[in-house]
């Protein structure tokens, strides 16, 4: 994926990690088997993440992909 | 509030790479001096027997050791980005490895042939090119991980 279209991906996870009692970024690569630079890396939209990455952030707050990414392209 | 971020087991890896060929080239800079006084030769004669001081890069090999997870020894502790991260960085190291490697190569040859008028290259030679060349690989792969690190995520902490 260019940058360009990772600029296109955007994510709540920085939200989510909020909403979910302040969740720490630690906390969160933990529990999806990533390490902390991913999830700061994933926060700045300078990575967009495999499908099963996507999907282990969906379960780690109980949510849908669909409430964690969203996708501006054409 | 921001704070520290621990480093990742791939940057402690190019972190070491880079350490442990700083102090290779800080003992080859003082060694050529005591070489060429300790011998009584020229300071270009005591330069390449100094350069068996680049064997010090040899531990290099000791560091996967920080790729892997100590509790789960067999496991390497990268996520799918660094797998990317550690991928694009070979991609410049390997770019590397073949400039410097076909530089000195040709360099070598056009000197032999051109200055000291001598038609093959002493054997001696191919493996010094060789780990020459993977040494300049690893440092600018090393640096290349580094830098990725530092382009995507680098202060954005809180």
């Amino acid at each position: 994926m260019t940058p360009t279209e990772s600029a296109q991906l955007k994510n709540r996870i920085r939200k989510l990690r909020f909403d979910h009692g302040e969740m720490t970024q630690q906390e969160l690569a933990d529990r999806v088997g990533a390490a902390r630079q991913t999830i700061i890396a994933l926060e700045a939209g300078k990575y967009a993440p495999s499908l099963l990455l996507a999907f282990r952030l969906a379960k780690a707050f109980g949510v849908t992909t669909e409430d964690v990414f969203q996708w501006d392209g054409d | 509030m921001k704070d520290s971020i621990p480093l990742a087991p791939l940057q402690r890896l190019a972190w070491f790479n880079l350490i442990v060929f700083a102090v290779a080239v800080a003992l080859y800079l003082m060694a050529v001096p005591f070489f060429a006084g300790h011998f009584h030769r020229t300071l270009a004669a005591a330069a390449q027997p100094a350069l068996g001081l680049f064997g010090l890069c040899g531990i290099w090999g000791f560091g996967s050791f920080f790729l892997y997870d100590r509790k789960r020894r067999a496991k390497v502790k990268l996520d799918e980005r660094e797998e990317l991260i550690n991928l694009q960085a070979a991609a410049v190291g390997l770019a590397a490895f073949w400039l410097v490697f076909v530089a000195l190569c040709m360099g070598v040859w056009a000197v032999l042939t051109y200055v000291r008028h001598q038609a093959t290259l002493p054997v001696g030679f191919l493996p010094f090119l060789v780990i020459a060349g993977l040494v300049v690989q690893t440092v600018f792969q090393s640096f290349a991980i580094l830098a990725e690190y530092k382009r995507s995520c680098g202060d954005d902490t809180h």
